[in-house]
């Protein structure tokens, strides 16, 4: 479970979050949906330890926990997939699941389960020079799940990705709900938002706007569909930042 | 099992040990001053005295900014590479402090700054050897006590071109400033050749200290152990802090929005 309070950044003066607070439950899929710089990143970030906010809290579990702690429970994969280009898949997923003191049975265990969970069998030998962008989200991906996290945070992971392979991401993520990992997925897509995620934070200018599920924000906007109603939310915002 | 500043340690050696354009050209750097020196000496045989001296001035010189070429590629990837790859982000996603991190990437800049010194004494003796000068600075055992004397200073050159590393945003601007950094070693080398006579705490300070040890066992004049001692640990202090410079720029914003 990840439950943020009040969170605030802001980068050379100008706010990119501000007092957002939104829970995502285990076994859930929450979608952060906002426009490009509306601070979804940022707030990922933030909740991963890579930035320290300028104020408010993020509990992972329930617990207040110091940004080490905090990615323990965690698996990310935010922006980039950031592989290795000289280390096989199988090196690349070593090196971290080593980083996060896997003991080396437990390692090759969760390797032979996340390998061909990601369809990676056939290129696990390969070095990753050259891969497709399919292959390296497939790759990075299993970085985020090597050590078998409750919570998950994934920064857009379809960008770029064919439809196969958006389709097998999605029903990986829906696995994953179902065996109770709480998942934060931050997208500007709305069908994969509407498709994939059980509750909803609509983020604009780094602020809330709305949460709950895709119908209920519909009902609370009295929009027809889900882009009108992301369309309504966040006009105002984003003609008062112009 | 390796604790987190091992397993970066090897895993940034295997990546550096594949990267065989770079490794070619780092020994090529190595190995600048034997080869330049031997040129110049078959140019010209030194079989003055003075110009044996001049020889073994020059030997020094490239020794000590060997010990700054070893490392420099790796330490650029390691870091600077990193943030232009993208890669430097989920490594920071790990639950490892960002000081033992750097420590693992450290170590393996050791390692490469020492092979390339390592190289570079042993091709000076070569050098030495075939240009048929005869100095301490041929005989093995001589060679071990300047290895020993010098080996803090790739510990100082990894440092210090790993914080560098950490202010650059991408390889070629790492790159421009680690080549520069060459020329602190190649200066101050010479400030010591040229010096008349330099003043006693000299002796203690990271790179000059080396430098006039250097000088001094080449010539066969018995170097101060007390005095090379404090030497290293000053050295070694110089390099700790650096690090500890570099590792806190890792907790700066700027360092995960950077590129």
């Amino acid at each position: 479970m990840i439950q943020v309070h009040h969170l605030c950044k802001s980068f050379h003066g100008r706010p990119a979050v501000n007092d957002l607070s939104f829970e995502a439950a285990d076994g859930t899929i929450t979608g952060l949906l906002g426009s490009n710089g509306a601070g979804k990143t940022t707030t990922l970030r933030m909740i991963a330890g890579v930035l320290q906010p300028d104020a408010g809290q993020v509990r992972i579990d329930g617990e207040l926990r110091d940004p080490l702690g905090r990615q323990q429970r965690l698996g990310a994969l935010l922006d980039h997939t950031g592989i290795y280009p000289r280390l096989t898949v199988r090196e690349n997923l070593l090196y971290f699941g080593r980083l996060r003191g896997m003991a080396p049975g437990l390692l090759n265990e969760r390797l032979a389960s996340v390998i061909p969970a990601l369809g990676l069998d056939r290129i696990a030998g390969r070095r990753t020079a050259g891969f497709s962008q399919g292959e390296r989200m497939k790759t990075a991906l299993g970085r985020a799940l090597l050590h078998g996290p409750r919570n998950l945070l994934l920064d857009e992971p379809t960008n770029g990705l064919d439809v196969p392979t958006v389709r097998s991401l999605r029903d990986l993520l829906k696995r994953l709900r179902e065996s109770g990992v709480c998942i934060v997925f931050s997208s500007h897509v709305l069908d994969e938002v509407r498709l994939l995620c059980d509750r909803v934070v609509v983020i604009s200018n780094g602020a809330l706007k709305a949460q709950g599920s895709a119908a209920g924000i519909c009902a609370l906007t009295g929009a027809a569909s889900l882009e009108d109603a992301f369309v309504q939310l966040t006009a105002e915002g984003e003609r008062s930042s112009c | 099992m390796l604790t987190p500043t091992l397993v970066v340690a090897c895993k940034e050696t295997i990546d550096a040990l594949r990267d065989v354009r770079s490794l070619v050209s780092s020994l090529f750097y190595a190995l600048m001053g034997p080869l330049v020196v031997g040129l110049v000496s078959a140019a010209g045989p030194p079989h003055s005295p003075n110009g044996a001296k001049v020889v073994v001035s020059m030997l020094s010189i490239f020794t000590l900014v060997a010990a700054f070429v070893g490392g420099m590629s790796i330490a650029m990837d390691t870091v600077a590479g990193e943030r232009e790859r993208h890669s430097l982000l989920p490594l920071l996603l790990n639950p490892v402090p960002r000081i033992d991190l750097l420590a693992g990437k450290w170590l393996a800049v050791s390692l490469f700054a020492i092979a390339g010194l390592l190289l570079n004494l042993a091709g000076s003796a070569l050098v030495l050897v075939l240009a048929g000068i005869r100095v301490e600075a041929s005989r093995p055992q001589v060679l071990l006590v300047m290895a020993l004397v010098i080996l803090p200073l790739p510990l100082l050159a990894a440092s210090a071109q790993i914080a560098i590393s950490t202010l650059c945003r991408a390889l070629k601007e790492a790159q421009t400033y680690l080549s520069l950094l060459v020329f602190l070693p190649m200066a101050l080398g010479m400030l010591v050749v040229f010096s008349p006579a330099p003043r006693p705490w000299c002796g203690f300070l990271p790179l000059v200290g080396q430098e006039l040890q250097l000088q001094s066992l080449v010539s066969g004049t018995p170097v101060s152990a007390a005095q090379a001692l404090l030497a290293a640990i000053l050295t070694a202090a110089a390099a700790a802090l650096i690090l500890r410079f570099a590792a806190a720029r890792l907790h700066r914003d700027e360092i995960v929005y950077g590129n």
